[in-house]
């Protein structure tokens, strides 16, 4: 706990002021160093990333050993099945970890410094970086493992890559809103599904079906609805967290 | 006090007149009088989360604690309207389409309400500052409130393939209908379709349809359709299923598009009694909605100035 305050007191005493004058950082520096002091005090106890990575395996594995095993002779699993199986392990193991950025802070009680030391949008930039890297590398090594032991077939590589992608930023903007939200509850980890699950309803729905678009091969013309509504599920909650997180964090 | 006599003399009224003012709808009988309550509900639990938005986002705006019990209010409202409206449409849905629950879109997106205001409860019981709690609860009704544009995109998709295709009764849905000539013969779903005769009448078109179903005997439907209006005149029940056979459209050639419907898909409200009593039911809920939501905030305002936040 100690080494948490001493990272962020010292890494935002180099970087951000000097004590003699205090001219205010830009909002690209300030978020910048939020989101290096994050990714600093994660590779130092790698606790995120090892409940993540483990989790996801737990829940890969779970639904492969007991259908890897009826995959050869028999009838493949079609690609809706496979693309909600997937979407399953990446939901759940998304709320294993992305709570931790806020909650961290909380426990920790550094996040009054934080609140001293970087505007509000810096903070949320910061954590929003922090949360896409993690859940960026979860879900390649979720869908690389999963691929491989339900011998996945994807026939349309390009189209999963943007879903994906776009999926990845939808989820990471509206659980870091929520984080920073059941941070400051009692009960945190309990409230982080509950809370999650209606507002990412929407992106979950389209993200299903258009990961079941490119397991089948369709053509890019066919999806460009659903990718269209990604774009814009995440525009939305990109704008709208922007609002709420000041009135959120100085809560 | 007036109000309550007055409201409660009104639903008294209503459901009265449900019963004996409403004529029974076709293919539905009795079952189709549920509409009268479950509507209203539904819209009101659909408002209630528009009003408590509103009154969030003017808590985050001024700070006066009365916003956020105005906000909570029309929350607890709308989570009674929404299981209301949800209990009226499972048992109708359970009477004439065979099942409680068919993830149609309009199931879809009252679901999505119940959990936001699940989740709207679950956040305010787990904080105990009581500014902190109302911001946070401010901040995520808005946010839910937010998503909701995007809902009415993405929920008629849902209907489209994935889940519980039910094309008997979606209206978005693509089930796609046959069309026959004279002697010629089709399948609708599970039922054998052998079309035996077109009669015309004026603007009135019968045809003769023998159904079959699995091994039993054919039954001779007779559906009709007004060329002139464009309306179904007859729609007899398939045999074995909870759906009507319909004649969707008559071709220049002679053959005619037939489908099947389930009983209820259509507006009632074209009737007179049944709009007025309709209409009377709507004003009844929501000045009930009104009225709870008014008593509500009455009471936390009390509370809060019987307890010390009262005094801050």
């Amino acid at each position: 706990m100690t080494g948490a305050i001493c990272t962020t007191a010292i890494w935002f005493s180099r970087s951000m002021h000097t004590p003699t004058e205090r001219p205010q950082p830009t909002l690209a520096r300030a978020s910048w160093a939020v989101f290096q002091k994050d990714l600093r005090a994660e590779l130092r106890t790698r606790y995120a990333l090892n409940a993540l990575v483990m989790f996801a395996l737990a829940t890969v594995l779970m639904v492969s050993i007991n259908l890897g095993s009826q995959l050869l002779g028999s009838e493949p699993l079609t690609p809706l099945v496979n693309a909600v199986l997937l979407w399953i392990v990446l939901f759940f193991a998304a709320l294993t970890g992305m709570a931790r950025a806020f909650v961290q802070e909380e426990t920790a009680q550094t996040a009054a410094l934080l609140r001293l030391h970087a505007p509000p949008l810096a903070v949320l930039i910061g954590k929003w970086l922090f949360n896409t890297l993690l859940l960026a590398g979860l879900t390649i090594l979720t869908t690389l493992t999963f691929g491989l032991l339900m011998s996945l077939h994807v026939g349309n590589l390009p189209l999963l890559l943007v879903v994906l992608g776009l999926s990845s930023l939808g989820l990471a903007t509206t659980t870091t809103l929520i984080a920073a939200i059941i941070a400051q509850a009692n009960v945190r980890s309990a409230l982080f599904a509950p809370l999650a699950f209606p507002v990412l309803l929407p992106l979950l729905v389209i993200a299903v079906q258009t990961t079941d678009l490119a397991f089948s091969g369709a053509a890019w013309n066919q999806a460009l609805a659903n990718v269209q509504l990604l774009v814009a599920y995440v525009l939305l909650t990109a704008a709208s967290t922007m609002l709420l997180f000041p009135l959120v964090w100085e809560a | 006090m007036t109000a309550k006599v007055a409201i409660t003399l009104w639903m008294i009224g209503v459901t009265a007149a449900m019963f004996l003012l409403v004529p029974a709808q076709q293919g539905l009988g009795n079952t189709g009088r549920i509409i009268i309550f479950h509507v209203p509900t539904a819209w009101l639990s659909e408002l209630a989360f528009l009003v408590s938005a509103v009154w969030s986002a003017l808590y985050l705006w001024k700070r006066r604690p009365v916003d956020d019990d105005r906000a909570l209010a029309a929350v607890e409202q709308g989570f009674l309207f929404t299981i209301l409206a949800t209990v009226t449409g499972a048992i109708f849905a359970k009477v004439v389409w065979g099942s409680f629950w068919n993830w149609d879109p309009r199931e879809t997106a009252i679901l999505v309400l119940l959990l936001v205001y699940g989740a709207y409860f679950a956040l305010r019981s787990a904080i105990d500052d009581l500014e902190r709690r109302r911001q946070l609860a401010a901040a995520y009704a808005l946010f839910a409130f937010a998503m909701a544009p995007l809902l009415t995109f993405v929920v008629p998709r849902l209907s489209d393939s994935t889940l519980h295709p039910n094309c008997a009764f979606l209206q978005t849905a693509t089930c796609k209908g046959i069309t026959l000539s004279a002697n010629g013969v089709g399948a609708l779903g599970e039922t054998i379709l052998e079309l035996r005769g077109i009669r015309h009448e004026g603007d009135l078109v019968t045809a003769d349809v023998a159904a079959r179903r699995g091994g039993g005997d054919a039954t001779l439907l007779q559906p009709s359709y007004n060329t002139h209006t464009g309306q179904q005149v007859v729609q007899p029940k398939l045999a074995g299923t909870n759906f009507m056979l319909v004649i969707k459209q008559v071709n220049g050639d002679g053959s005619i598009f037939l489908n099947q419907q389930a009983a209820g898909n259509q507006s009632q409200l074209g009737n007179l009694r049944t709009l007025g009593t309709f209409l009377a039911s709507l004003l009844g809920f929501t000045g009930l909605f009104w009225w709870i939501w008014k008593l509500r905030v009455n009471v936390m305002g009390l509370r809060r100035e019987l307890t010390l936040d009262g005094l801050r």
